[in-house]
């Protein structure tokens, strides 16, 4: 018997009895939304996860420390001591501006639009990224820094036009800037921004460098729908002016900046600078009046890292029984199958099928129960996964082809494994007792 | 010879207290194109000996041979390709396929040839007008009357043009009348040189081939023509 005969007989068994095929389907249908759903949905909150460590550069540690009480420079201090620490390869504080500027640049403004203000950021919490799904109109208002000379190099952003502060303006507290790609596009458009001078709050800041856009560098993979909204956090990134950090006494009431950035040559070397660093805080903020803090993202990424591997491996334990349910499902009722056609089988024996033939009809049966449940899982999935990854965290991520082709190749071997036994339980009847049978 | 069967014993639960010995040292031969009636009570052990020289069932001692092979030696294999290819089967209850219309039954053994389309269409039409059954090709057996059913699986028989058909009670479920056409097709296949043999409980029906055999208690009890075996 050839397969085309074979596939006709089971469109006809199973087309026969569809209440009862569509239940056994069921079964596969859940177990392989279920599959779809949780592969694309871990896959998305990695795939995010990665993108943004990357655009915040690699071995960087954050230092918070600050003394209310004390007349020392504890920036310069800190700034010193890392300057001798051979795994250092620089410091910067990073501070923000949080009150609302006006920027202005010939006709060019930019203000911050109240509507957007509190989303135009990747917020990084509790353990997953949330990606605002955006959709609002483009808020170009950039998020204003205060660093020095090493700002770049500790946050992972490259010189593309001119060049970072001198070491002299930041102590002399020049009027001067460095720009995002999205900011320096947005006020200039086409035209070299460099040594033309912008106003803040009314303010002369000669343009001195432009930083490259990271949404640009970003591997996100082929651009599609998946990588859209990723990209778009990023992009925020680009939407920066910086000032030199000794700004923060025009700008923010002449407080101190108790935040740095550390940019450590090597992943191992992070635990060295942080027993260092922990070692020479305390020698310059009292603790009774101040606080420091040194935060190693290495360690919460790795940790990270394990969760999220974790919650793969749990989830896809979860998906490996709701497939193997659908499985036992599928052998159980080819089992009844074979019971209630052990008269057919022994017709088709006695007329002259071959062992072989049995068994490849009985697998093609509950290989194609398998692959229509398959598919109409995999529809499933695709709309449970849109559901619940705008639902969790505001972007979609759609099930690749490869997790696709793959579930309808499970589905089909779940029928072809599942179906094996009964096929061969099915094919061993003798013929006179098959026909013996009611 | 075509059939040629020494000494065939089937006994099950050998040993045992509850033995039975469905057949009891059976030596039997037939020729090509003899019309051969196996008769009996029930319980005498001919649809035994048909299961067996149809190859549907193994002996458990004894000879089988089949135009010159010996039966108790082949494959599951080789007795499938036996069973399509040399015998066609009539059963009692028709055994039809209930999910496959007419055609498609007796396009069956055809399949199992590996026959194409075109070919397996022909041989099957040809197989139902033979039996007057081509108008409800595309009738399930479920709309066909028990008449209709046993002619469909005759077309199925003799679809393959096999050598050998062999008929369990074929008319044991008809009507009289309906039981007298099919006897009429098994003797028009015969006089085309097919070799029948017919199981039947009824004298009568027995009567109309040219030699009977009798079976009783598992062991042939006598084997002639119509006056020898005494109907």
């Amino acid at each position: 018997m050839n397969i085309r005969q074979a596939l006709k007989m089971a469109v006809k068994s199973i087309s026969s009895n569809k209440a009862r095929s569509f239940l056994t389907m069921l079964g596969v249908i859940i177990g392989l939304a279920a599959v779809i759903i949780l592969v694309s949905y871990s896959s998305g909150q990695n795939l995010a996860m990665k993108a943004y460590y990357e655009s915040q550069g690699t071995n960087v540690l954050t230092v918070s420390a600050s003394d209310w009480n004390s007349s020392r420079d504890i920036g310069q201090e800190l700034y010193d001591y890392c300057q001798g620490l051979d795994e250092v390869v620089g410091i910067t504080p990073n501070g923000q501006i949080w009150n609302d500027m006006t920027i202005t640049y010939g006709a060019k403004t930019l203000t911050r639009n109240n509507r957007n203000g509190m989303m135009g950021a990747v917020v990084v919490g509790g353990g997953g990224v949330m990606v605002d799904g955006g959709g609002q109109q483009e808020d170009h208002y950039p998020t204003i820094y205060l660093g020095n000379d090493q700002f770049g190099l500790c946050n992972n952003y490259q010189i593309a036009k001119g060049r970072e502060f001198s070491y002299l303006e930041i102590e002399k507290m020049s009027q001067v800037c460095v720009l995002g790609s999205d900011t320096a596009e947005y006020l200039f458009s086409f035209s070299d921004p460099i040594d033309k001078t912008i106003n803040i709050n009314g303010r002369p800041f000669r343009v001195i460098g432009v930083y490259e856009s990271k949404a640009a560098k970003a591997t996100l993979g082929k651009d599609d729908e998946n990588s859209y909204w990723i990209k778009d956090s990023i992009k925020r990134q680009d939407r920066l002016l910086l000032l030199p950090s000794t700004m923060t006494r025009y700008f923010n009431n002449n407080q101190s900046i108790d935040q740095y950035t550390v940019k450590v040559k090597t992943s191992d070397g992070m635990k060295e600078v942080v027993t260092a660093l922990n070692g020479f805080l305390p020698t310059i903020v009292n603790q009774y009046t101040g606080y420091f803090y040194v935060d190693n993202p290495n360690e919460w990424k790795e940790n990270q890292q394990e969760a999220d591997d974790m919650q793969s491996r749990f989830l896809g334990g979860i998906a490996a029984i709701s497939l193997l349910v659908g499985g036992i499902g599928i052998m159980n009722i080819m089992l009844v199958t074979v019971t209630e056609r052990t008269r057919e089988i022994g017709i088709r024996k006695a007329i002259g099928a071959e062992r072989r033939s049995i068994i490849i009809q009985f697998l093609i049966e509950a290989a194609m129960i398998c692959g229509i449940g398959g598919l109409f899982g995999i529809a499933v999935g695709y709309i449970g996964t849109m559901i619940i990854t705008k639902m969790s965290f505001g972007l979609v991520i759609m099930p690749g082809s490869g997790i696709t082709i793959g579930a309808f190749a499970i589905s089909v071997a779940l029928g072809i494994i599942f179906g094996l036994y009964p096929a061969i339980k099915a094919s061993a009847l003798q013929p006179v007792e098959a026909l013996r049978a009611d | 010879m075509l059939i040629d069967i020494k000494d065939l014993y089937k006994i099950y639960n050998e040993g045992k207290e509850s033995e039975v010995r469905a057949l009891d040292g059976v030596s039997l031969q037939i020729d090509k194109g003899e019309f051969v009636s196996i008769i009996g009570q029930s319980g005498s052990g001919k649809s035994t000996l048909m299961n067996i020289l149809g190859c549907l069932d193994i002996p458990t001692y004894g000879d089988y041979h089949l135009d010159g092979t010996d039966i108790t030696e082949l494959t599951d294999r080789q007795l499938a390709h036996i069973r399509n290819k040399q015998i066609g089967f009539i059963f009692q209850g028709y055994n039809l396929i209930p999910a496959l219309n007419a055609r498609e039954n007796v396009e069956l053994p055809l399949i199992y040839q590996g026959l194409s389309g075109e070919k397996r269409r022909e041989r099957s039409e040809e197989a139902l007008e033979r039996v007057a059954m081509f108008d409800r090709a595309d009738h399930k057996p479920s709309e066909m009357s028990g008449g209709q059913q046993q002619r469909v699986a005759i077309a199925r028989a003799i679809a393959t043009r096999p050598p050998i058909i062999m008929a369990d009670e074929p008319t044991g479920a008809l009507d009289s009348k309906t039981g007298r056409h099919v006897l009429e097709i098994l003797h028009s296949l015969h006089e085309e040189g097919t070799t029948v043999i017919l199981i039947t409980h009824d004298n009568g029906i027995a009567a109309t081939a040219e030699r009977i055999v009798r079976l009783a208690d598992g062991k042939i009890v006598a084997d002639g023509p119509r006056e020898e075996v005494g109907l």
